[in-house]
């Protein structure tokens, strides 16, 4: 045997047993990426995306504000996008117009005409109005906002007064409002947040009017138990293994774990926290001022009311005249899908991990 | 009788190899619990937070800068820092900041018991809000954390939550790095599995949070346990209080940058954690308010530092065995032995891989193959821990001895924003 055979046996064998590891060493000595890992930034502010249009496009206000005093509409470049300045009423968004243009900035009211479909972002001073079937990318309006039947916005909408979504129109994305959303049969949300939220039949005066004249029927909030009570610490917990059940017209104080499904009957009221392993079903008319926590499916009856937060792990059904948290105490409702009746109404933060239909 | 060693030995092995599988393959393909993230809106509950610091000159200044900064309704947020028997400026510090800001309301322990438990111990004296967090000096919370620390405790089942950790100063060495990767696994794959399949994600003492009415009612912090999270966890378990853990609460850390430290650590964490299964193992898989997976995660979860001795006690028997000669025999045995050697051995390694696939990063899963490396040092410290311990409770030495932790970190690295500049600590 050759001098040489067990070195180069070894040699070998080294190599092989080396090759894996240099792509560690060199990434050891280079440090691609070696950085600390993102943390999550999120601050929870719903409205983030439209202050972050109203920042970009800030620098364009004196230009706009020109084509305000000499009522014409002009078309601008801004970080290698292109900008219409809407500085005159009844601009008809013709598609030649609108050609290669990311975002649109307008000081007065809009209406953009029904069927059109405009792959750009809004900005208005006043109020924005689309029609039947249109379709945006996004809005941030001062004014009210109203989107015209089957309208859809694919990505976020905010306005600082109220939102009104007509029948079958849809929100992809983020709508929130400074104010209240209105919400018609047929239209379908991912994340919404307002002060106020109402699911409304349609048939009332949806466009101007407040709040409490479109929604008199729901006035459960009233007696709802001041912020720092919505905790309840003070009272016992109580595990139950198996489904708990709180009889019809029954008050009850009590933090509750149930292993199987919790339901609170027709006129009951609960003060505390409840969870259930499975499904829980607030019946007609019953109160619980406390959060619930679900694994299963959440039912809310007609007329109930539930202070919240709600943690659904599966889909939420609310039926005509239930709400949920109060103006005093926003809240939030997440779950899986939620299916909402007309007549319902919400405070805070509702979020349908899927996706979310007012019932027509 | 040394083959049926071998062959329990063995058994022990493959159930921590397939546990590994399972987490794994869980958070790659199965369905993921997120249940408290959502909430964004609510009628925040008080809280207070209580910052540990011994000897924290170097990095307690960026945890009270963060804390001031974050994202929760300042009325309803007590900033404590338990100064517990400094000798260094950390009291002067704090003391500066209170002087700026009157809602920091500090306490100065200048006596009693030593460690961290005990320091909790007696802060917790002074708190008055039913929830109350836990953070290291060395952290650095992000704006948010408070709410996904605090969103939790609207479920009335829950009486601790654990929040993730993340590495700050990844890139100052080869340790630092790996324990990057090893952090990674822990949290992302661990930690979330568990809480994705209903078993026991484990308090983890700081970047988390206790109800106080749980606390009370398994006797407050157990100022003799070395590992007072682990201690925690199982004692809130058995009275019927669940720990949550929220993989999206991160919150930066500094992790040991010399391997001595690094080994003190692991050390104590060995100790503590064994010490915590010989008072609840038994308990554990015996207690009947428990599912099934909760004892069996539980259990696994209590013995998961002696693992490390039973490994090196396998690696002799089988070297014992081969040149005894004795026949393994039995074709289970031959199986076990097969499925181990093919997959078992990459098991941890497979683990850290797909966590750092779902942190999104790219380059960093080349250091794979040097885990290997740190695996080696941390097999050998735990197994020089029970050793220790092994030897302690048949000689009876020695009360346990609680070894803070030492710090890298020279000077803050928070300028005016409340995130770290991350240069800096690269």
């Amino acid at each position: 045997m050759s001098f040489w055979a067990p070195l180069a046996l070894a040699g070998t064998t080294a190599a092989l047993a080396a090759l894996p590891v240099v792509p560690a060493l060199y990434e050891l000595r280079k440090r691609n990426d070696a950085a600390p890992l993102p943390t999550s930034r999120h601050d929870g502010k719903v409205t983030n995306f439209a202050d972050a249009l109203r920042a970009k496009l800030e620098p364009l206000r004196p230009k706009l504000e020109q084509c305000r005093r000499n009522c014409e509409v002009s078309r601008v470049g801004l970080e290698a996008m292109n900008v219409l300045l809407v500085g005159c009423e009844g601009f008809d968004f013709d598609p030649s117009q609108m050609q290669g243009i990311a975002a649109v900035m307008c000081c007065q009211d809009v209406t953009v005409p029904a069927g059109k479909v405009l792959e750009a972002d809004f900005c208005v001073d006043a109020t924005l109005e689309l029609g039947e079937g249109t379709v945006i990318r996004s809005a941030l309006a001062a004014g009210n906002i109203t989107l015209g039947k089957r309208s859809a916005v694919t990505r976020w909408l905010h306005s600082n007064g109220t939102v009104y979504l007509r029948e079958w129109s849809s929100v992809y994305g983020r709508l929130s409002a400074a104010e209240s959303i209105y919400l018609e049969p047929g239209c379908s949300f991912e994340r919404v947040h307002a002060p106020v939220i109402l699911t409304s039949t349609g048939a009332g005066p949806v466009s101007g009017g407040s709040v409490s004249a479109l929604s008199p029927e729901t006035t459960a909030e009233v007696n709802a138990p001041s912020g720092k009570d919505q905790m309840l610490y003070s009272h016992p917990r109580i595990r139950v293994e198996g489904n708990f059940s709180l009889p019809a017209s029954e008050i009850v104080n009590a933090n509750v774990v149930a292993t199987g499904e919790a339901r609170f009957a027709r006129g009951s009221c609960f003060f505390g926290n409840v969870k259930s392993y499975r499904d829980t079903i607030v019946e007609e008319d019953a109160r619980v001022h406390g959060s619930i926590v679900c694994g299963g499916a959440v039912h809310l009856g007609r007329g109930c009311f539930v202070a919240g937060p709600l943690m659904v792990e599966g889909d939420v059904v609310m039926d005509p005249g239930s709400s949920v948290g109060a103006p005093h105490a926003l809240t939030t409702l997440s779950s899986q899908k939620m299916k909402i009746a007309a007549g319902c109404r919400l405070h805070g933060t509702v979020w349908p991990r899927a996706n979310g239909i007012v019932e027509s | 009788m040394l083959l049926d060693l071998f062959r329990a030995t063995l058994l022990l092995i493959c159930i921590y190899t397939a546990r590994h599988y399972w987490f794994t393959l869980n958070r790659l393909f199965g369905q993921q619990r997120h249940p408290y993230v959502d909430v964004e809106t609510a009628d925040w509950p008080a809280v207070t937070v209580l910052i540990a610091a011994h000897n924290e000159e170097a990095v307690v200044a960026d945890i009270l800068k963060a804390l001031l900064e974050v994202d929760y309704p300042a009325e309803k947020l007590a900033i404590v820092p338990v100064n517990d028997r400094s000798t260094d400026r950390t009291r002067e510090i704090i003391d500066e900041f209170v002087e700026r800001y009157p809602r920091i309301e500090p306490f100065h322990r200048v006596g009693g018991k030593p460690g961290k438990a005990a320091a909790l111990k007696d802060a917790m004296e002074r708190v008055n809000t039913e929830v109350v967090l836990i953070f290291d000096a060395d952290y650095i919370p992000g704006r948010a954390l408070i709410r996904n620390l605090v969103s939790p405790f609207f479920d009335p089942e829950i009486g601790a939550v654990m929040g993730r950790v993340v590495p700050l100063n990844v890139g100052k060495k080869l340790l630092t790095r790996l324990l990057d990767l090893e952090r990674s696994g822990g949290y992302q794959v661990d930690q979330q599995a568990r809480m994705n399949m209903h078993m026991v994600p484990q308090y983890g003492g700081t970047v988390a949070g206790v109800r106080k009415s749980a606390l009370d009612e398994i006797g407050g912090w157990n100022e003799n346990a070395l590992a007072e999270d682990t201690d925690l966890t199982y004692r809130l378990l058995l009275a019927g209080w669940k720990t949550a853990y929220e993989n999206r609460a991160e919150c930066y850390e500094e992790v040991p940058e010399r391997w001595p430290v690094r080994v003190r650590q692991i050390m104590r964490w060995a100790k503590g954690h064994n010490q915590a299964m010989i008072s609840y193992l038994i308990k554990t898989a015996r207690c009947g308010s428990l599912s099934w997976l909760e004892r069996i995660d539980g259990v696994l979860l209590l013995g998961v530092y002696l693992m490390g001795p039973v490994l090196l006690w396998g690696w002799l028997l089988a070297v014992v065995l081969f040149y005894t000669g004795v026949e393994i025999g039995g074709g289970l045995t031959v199986l076990a032995l097969g499925v181990f050697t093919a997959l078992g051995n990459f098991a941890a390694f497979f683990e850290i891989a797909a966590a750092v696939r779902l942190d999104g990063s790219r380059q960093r899963i080349r250091l794979l193959p040097l885990t290997l490396f740190g695996f080696t040092v941390s097999l050998i410290s735990v197994s020089r821990a029970a050793w220790q311990q092994l030897q302690d409770s048949l000689f009876g030495s020695a009360e346990l001895v609680w070894h803070k932790t030492e710090r890298s970190r020279t000077a803050p690295v928070l300028k005016d924003s409340p995130l770290p500049v991350l240069e800096e600590v690269r």
